[in-house]
Order: structure tokens, then sequence, then C-alpha cells
């Protein structure tokens, strides 16, 4: 059980508090209401650029891992198409520091030229690393433009082009930066050994004095239903051919995204799942395949991808993922089975939840989605759903016409 | 208020650790356990000496760790799983260079149930052909697409060429070894080095007596030995090795040397270093390579410790056309260090921070445990960390530079480019 409490300042900000007495830390996350989905489609991955640009110094301190490190602290941040999240740990007493550092760049960031260049060449060398140094790499800048014609998600977080970075201009990083980065577009999180009176003077303190900024309103255009099946091969110098299917779904906002992931569990969580069990040992021919969901705030996918042994062809394991897709819509899955992925849900998230990085973030997370009341409600959601919900929920998204193929054939 | 000016701060004077209680269970086997959680999970870790440095082929070590619950005679690989499974249990197999084991985790209700499969399915291992030769295949696919990697290239290069090709540290897999493991190689290493052998239990989670009692009992059907391994002669390669990979677009680069372990004088101190240069956000090799030219995401150091044997290394992946001008740099970053006094600002703001990493190292009792666990496995005193922080405290700019001049000769370093 995760208990909170909130305020709201004058300016926006939510504040939540989460009180641990059992530890000596402190967590401050900021979690901003801005990902890949809300840039604009000729200045994609600013979203990152930014998560980079927010440690090059802000408005009154130079430098920002400086003076939090002096405190005995540590920071990081990630960015998805949703959302950027940023935190920082450290010892209880040293709240403060934290709260300093973080108020100051949600004022204003330094914006300094030297920052800009070397970020944006540190992110193309990201760009290098992740993407396209590494087998397989490029498969999701392929991938995403296939299942999203309209939609947002179809550029990664890094951006559709690394061009968008090289010619990321002042004045757009400036831009970008009051339209997102103010208190009210963000939720702040404080949890550890630290009391509810202390959090509230303290955020009060460095954060009143932050001005309102203009409230930004999504717009974003849903994506529209898939209604025929779509296909891309690729040719890449890898050891094997590999396969994805992606099947679009509810939202992470929706209930389809626990029926989702549970029929992903029932598929691929663990080796005595049904994919590892038929299509690796007994059909052999799979190397590994697994089943995993994606989910987007505004769109979801269910996603199966697996590297092919050697001499077996794409089509042969693609029918023989479709003849595992069958037996879920036709047969159904077991009452055994479902009981195996609701008890293996609830011990993951026990141990999920030991961490006080992890609870601190689900708070941001759930609250950002307006769902903040229903954090605690997560093994009851689970627990409810039932066999027949299930294979409604195959039944109406394992479709060839809601189906987008990827694969990869691996050439010398 | 003034935004200019940072607020106060506490540094934290010391850390409040909990060492686990020892249980002696039979055969001379001991279990270190630590009740003081918050909530339902139990973790159990059990660990033998089964490590790849004990083999006589490659991967043997590797895949009877992997294989450790894939059938009995009662019991095929997928029904064991799914009995540990529908309990709500997760597995997971760890193997390194000196230890092999399993961890267990699940929830207090359930963990007698994990464990009661766990045991018949491990103390009647049989190891079926068929498993070992489809892990043949999972594992070969996966070598191949690692080899693709110009980190993994450059990894294992570094590996084989810091403790010589023909110690058990330094030997390195390739893809014809996959093709000349069998079941019985791994029959026969299942049965010196974890049925015949000795295994030690660390256990964190609020279990009852009736378990500990499970665990007693398993303990008595265990092997009373510990294994040795023939001595190591560790011969590091000094000077450049380049290994090619034509369409690479970036070079992995790793320098590094053989080092000093935990329990030498020096280890806490250099780590301080190694720490200023290499081991966090702020280090020089980020300022400079990353912060200020742009080369790369990331570079870093560290120092690897075994039971047998150190090094010390620093790991990067850049561009590559600068490839050489990003040696160049983290020679004149070790320079700067071996010429210069650190100055007192830059030393305050590493020993605060490391004082930071040993607070959120010792968050909830499972990071206890991994810190227990730190000073059993290499041997240390119950002062490690105590002694460590004084350390931190303590350390002066002379020693550092006299540090960097004892340990970092460039004529000693090994330097891997893969790329």
């Amino acid at each position: 059980m995760i208990k909170y409490n909130t305020f709201t300042l004058k300016n926006g900000l939510k504040v939540i508090h989460h009180h641990d007495k059992t530890t000596p830390m402190v967590v401050v996350n900021t979690i901003y209401n801005v990902g890949a989905r809300d840039e604009d489609e000729n200045r994609t991955g600013f979203a990152h650029l930014f998560e980079h640009l927010m440690f090059g110094g802000s408005k009154n301190i130079e430098n920002y891992d400086a003076p939090l490190q002096l405190a005995g602290g540590e920071c990081n941040a990630f960015t998805n198409n949703d959302i950027t999240n940023y935190y920082n740990t450290l010892p209880a007493e040293n709240l403060e520091t934290a709260l300093w550092l973080e108020s100051d760049r949600m004022l204003e960031l330094a914006f300094t030229p030297k920052s800009l260049e070397v970020q944006r060449q540190v992110v193309i060398e990201e760009f290098k690393q992740r993407y396209l140094n590494q087998p397989y790499g490029d498969v999701w800048l392929q991938f995403r433009p296939l299942i999203y014609k309209k939609h947002p998600y179809q550029w990664a977080t890094i951006g559709k082009n690394i061009q968008h970075i090289e010619e990321a201009s002042m004045d757009d990083v400036k831009a970008f930066f009051f339209k997102h980065y103010g208190p009210q577009n963000a939720t702040l999180v404080i949890g550890g050994n630290v009391d509810f009176e202390l959090v509230q003077s303290l955020v009060k303190k460095w954060y009143d004095d932050i001005p309102s900024r203009e409230r930004y309103i999504r717009n974003i255009t849903p994506e529209p239903k898939q209604t025929k099946e779509r296909r891309i091969t690729i040719e890449r110098k890898v050891p094997s051919n590999a396969i994805y299917l992606a099947f679009r779904m509810g939202s992470r906002l929706t209930h389809d995204h626990y029926l989702g992931d549970l029929t992903s569990d029932v598929l691929s969580g663990g080796k005595s799942s049904r994919l590892y069990e038929s299509l690796v040992k007994n059909k052999k021919l799979f190397t590994d395949i697994s089943a995993y969901i994606l989910g987007g705030w505004e769109d979801g996918i269910f996603l199966i991808n697996g590297n092919l042994m050697e001499n077996i062809d794409v089509e042969t394991a693609e029918s023989a993922i479709w003849d595992e897709i069958n037996l879920l819509i036709n047969q159904s899955i077991t009452e055994n089975e479902l009981t195996k992925v609701k008890n293996k849900f609830q011990t993951a998230k026990a141990f999920q939840e030991q961490s006080l990085l992890n609870r601190v973030m689900n708070i941001a997370m759930f609250d950002l989605m307006g769902k903040l009341d229903e954090i605690n409600n997560e093994n009851e959601i689970y627990n409810q759903i039932s066999v027949k919900e299930l294979m409604d929920f195959s039944k109406r998204t394992f479709k060839k016409s809601n189906t987008s193929v990827l694969t990869i054939k691996a050439i010398k | 208020m003034n935004r200019n000016i940072a607020p106060d701060f506490t540094k934290a004077q010391k850390i409040d650790l909990v060492f686990p209680q020892k249980i002696e269970l039979e055969n001379g086997i001991q279990l270190f356990w630590l009740n003081e959680t918050q909530d339902d999970t139990v973790k159990l870790d059990i660990s033998w000496d089964a490590g790849s440095k004990y083999q006589n082929k490659a991967l043997v070590a590797s895949f009877t760790n992997a294989l450790l619950l894939s059938g009995s005679p009662d019991l095929n690989a997928h029904q064991i799983s799914d009995k540990i499974d529908f309990q709500g249990g997760f597995i997971s197999h760890d193997v390194d260079k000196d230890n092999g084991g399993i961890t267990l985790y699940g929830l207090n209700n359930k963990i007698s149930d994990i464990f009661s499969v766990f045991s018949t399915a491990f103390n009647q291992a049989v190891f079926p052909e068929s498993e070992v030769n489809k892990l043949i295949d999972i594992r070969k696919n996966g070598f191949n697409i690692s080899m693709e990697k110009v980190s993994t290239l450059c990894r294992q290069s570094f590996n084989k060429n810091v403790f010589g090709d023909e110690t058990g540290y330094g030997k390195v897999a390739q893809l014809d070894d996959f093709n000349k493991v069998n079941q019985q190689d791994i029959v026969d290493f299942y049965n010196t080095f974890y049925l015949k052998s000795k295994p030690t239990l660390f256990l964190v989670g609020q279990v009852d007596d009736d378990f500990i009692n499970e665990l007693k009992k398993w303990s008595s059907k265990m092997g009373t030995t510990t294994p040795t391994c023939p001595p190591q002669n560790f011969k590091q390669t000094k000077g450049r090795v380049e290994i090619k990979k034509e369409d690479a677009i970036q070079s992995a680069i790793r320098i590094g040397r053989l080092m000093i372990q935990k329990n030498h004088k020096d280890y806490y101190k250099f780590q301080i270093l190694n720490t200023i240069l290499g081991g966090y956000f702020g280090s020089r090799l980020m300022a400079n390579i990353r912060e200020d030219k742009g080369y790369t995401y990331g570079i870093g150091s560290g120092l690897s410790v075994l039971d047998d044997s150190a090094y010390f290394f620093i790991s990067t992946e850049v561009a590559k056309d600068v490839t050489e001008s990003t040696i160049t740099e983290i020679y004149n970053e070790i320079n700067r260090l071996k010429n210069e006094y650190i100055t007192k600002n830059e030393l305050e703001k590493v020993k605060n921070y490391l004082l930071g990493e040993f607070l959120r190292h010792a968050d909830g009792p499972i990071a206890m445990m991994e810190n227990f666990k730190n000073i059993f496995f290499n041997n240390l005193s119950e002062d490690y960390y105590t002694d460590f922080i004084h350390a931190v405290n303590d350390v002066t700019p002379q020693q550092l530079k006299d540090l960097a001049n004892k340990y970092w000769d460039k004529n000693e370093f090994l330097e891997v480019i893969a790329g």
C-alpha cells in the first residue's frame, strides 16, 4: 500500500509527498507532461534532447550535477513518447539542495550555446551507439512509421531523423522549453524520510515564485483504426532472421492494458509459457521469442517478436505464431494459466515496490495519467480479470487486419 | 532566498549497516538470514564455487548452471517451471568466473512450495540431452548477435589479454566451443561442483521456523567439499591490441591493467582515485570527453575484483574518427592526476558523492545483504565499510597523486580498440 498526500501551488505545480521512515534517503522526482508525442513532425527528438540540456546549467546555477554531488546526491532522467521524468536521490537531510536545483531549472535554463552544441553531439553519438551500431538496433526506427501513419507515435524518442537534432537552433530549444517545462505542466513527487510539513515549507520556498506559463493544450489527431495488414521486409547484416508482429490495442489508460499484459504473460512470461514451450522447445523454430505490450498513453501495441533458428524461413515462423494465436482465440486459456500469471504479477509488484525510487516514480506516472487514486488497486484489477475477458481481448486484437509485420532477412 | 547561493547541506557521517544472522545448517553449510523486512517478499540466494574458472572445457559452467532445473526423473523442464510459476515464483540463474548459483524469489506464503519444487528438481537433475541441445542453439544465436557488437569484441579481447588466455579467467569461448559441449560434461560438472560441494545460502525475508528447518533438511543432503581450481598464472599483455570490424560506425575502447584486490591497503584510496577519473557522472573523463568534446554518449572507469585477481579499466564507445583523440584525452586526464593535486572543492565533491553512494547502497534489506555478500565473498572484515568511510574522510590530495603515479604507468597498460 503506497500512501501519499498532495497539495498544489498557485502557479499550478502539483506536489505529492510519500513518507517512508525506514530509509535514510529522499527522492525528488519531477515528471513533465511532455514526450516525443508533443513534437512537431519536422522537429523530432526535442523532448529527449531536453533531457540532456536540462543538466547543462540553469538561470542562476552554472552546473546542475556538481552541487548535487557535493550534497551526496545522484540524478538521472528518461524520456519516452508520452512523458519526461527527472529524479534525484540524496540523503534525506539534504532535500533542500535538490529543490533548489530542480526549481531553478524549472524557472529557466541557462541556454548556453556551448551546452547546446555539445549535447547535440552527445545525442548523435547516442543515436549511433544505440540504434545504428547494434544488430537489429534500427528496427523501431523502421517499424513505428509502419504502425502509425498519422499519430506522433510514428517516431522514436531519439527522433525520426538525426538531422532534426543536428539542425536544432537555440530559438527552437527556447520555444520548446517555455511551452512545456513550466510548473503548470509538471508534478513534483517527494518521497523518503522527510515529513509533510518540511516538504510543504521547502517546496513553497523554492517554487512559489516560479511564474505559471501558458497551459499547453494537447491536440493530437488519434491514429485511425487499422483496416488491413501492413508489411515491411528489411535486409540487414545480422546473424539470423527475425520477425516482429504488432497488433493495435487500447492505451495504457484503458482496461485493455491489463488484459494485454496478462495475455502477453500467458504467451511468454517465463519458461512455462506457451510460446517458449511450443515454438522454441518443441517446434525448434525460434531461438527466442517474446510477447509484450507497449503501454502508450494514447494508443497501445501488443508485440510478438522472435529470432529465428538457422534455416527457418520467416513464412514458416510467422504461420507458427498464428497457430498459437488461434489456439488462444479458439480454445482459450485455462484457469490454471490465469492463476499462474496473476500470482506472478503479485510477486513482481511486491518486489518492485520495495524500492523507494520505484514507488515515487509510480506515483508520478499514475498522477500524470489522472489515475492517482488507482495506484493501490492494481492487484485488485488483475485479480478480477476472467478467462472470458482475455478471450474477448484476443478475438478483437489478434486479427490480420489489425497487424503490422516487420521481417528482417539476414544477409552476409 | 537567493537562488545563486546553495542551501546548506550536511555530510553523511555514518551508515547504519545491518548484518544478517548466521545459522549453521547441516554439513557445515551456512545460512545468512536478514528478516527485518517490511513486506511479504522473500529472496533466497544459493551460491556454490562453480564459476567458469573451475571448468576444464569452455561453456560447461554456464551450461550446467542454466540447466540445473531442466529435468528430473519425475518432472520435465516445462513441468518444473510451471510449478514454480504457478506459485508466483521467479528463478534467476547466476554464474560468473568464480561462483554459480540460483536465486528464488517469492512471497512468504509460497516460498516453501517454491523451494520444494526447486530442491526436488535440483537434487535429481538429469540434464536431458534435448535440453542441452536446445540451449546450444539458443546460446549460439545469442553469441553470434553479441559478436556483432564492438563493445563485446572489445570486452572479450580485453579479458583475454588482461589475464592471459591460458588462465581460467582469461579464456574466452569461441563459436566452435558450442559444438563441443555435451551432456556428460555437464553431468560431471554438476556432480563435482554442485552436488558434492558446499553451498552458502543468503536469505532475505520474513519466514517461519518451518522454512528454516526445510533448509536444514536440504543441507543434510548436500556435499561438504570446497573445490579448488588449478593456480592461474596471470600474464597481462601490454600495449595496443586492435580488432577490425569494417562496417562499424563507432569504436569501442578499453584501456586498463591488472590491479590490487579489496584487501590491499591501497584499495579504498585507489577506489576514490578511480571515482575522480571515471567513476561517476561528474568524473574527469565524463567532463572532458562527453561534456566538453561531445565524443561519446558515455565513458567510465572501474575496478573489477574477482577471487584470484582484479583489473582496472576505462571503457567507452566513440565515433570512429575521434578514436585517437579520445585515447589522447584519456591519457591527458590520467596525467593530470599524476602531475597535479586535486583541488579542495573537487575532492570535497567526490568525498560527499561517495558517502551518498554508501547510503544509496545500504537502502533496504536486499541492498544490505548485497553489502554483506561483498564482505563474505571477498573475505573482508565486518569493518570494511566503516574503514572505507574513514578512508574517504581522511584521504589527501598528496595520497591520491601518489597512487596515480604508483598504478597508472602508461607502459603497464593494455589498450584494446574494436571498430
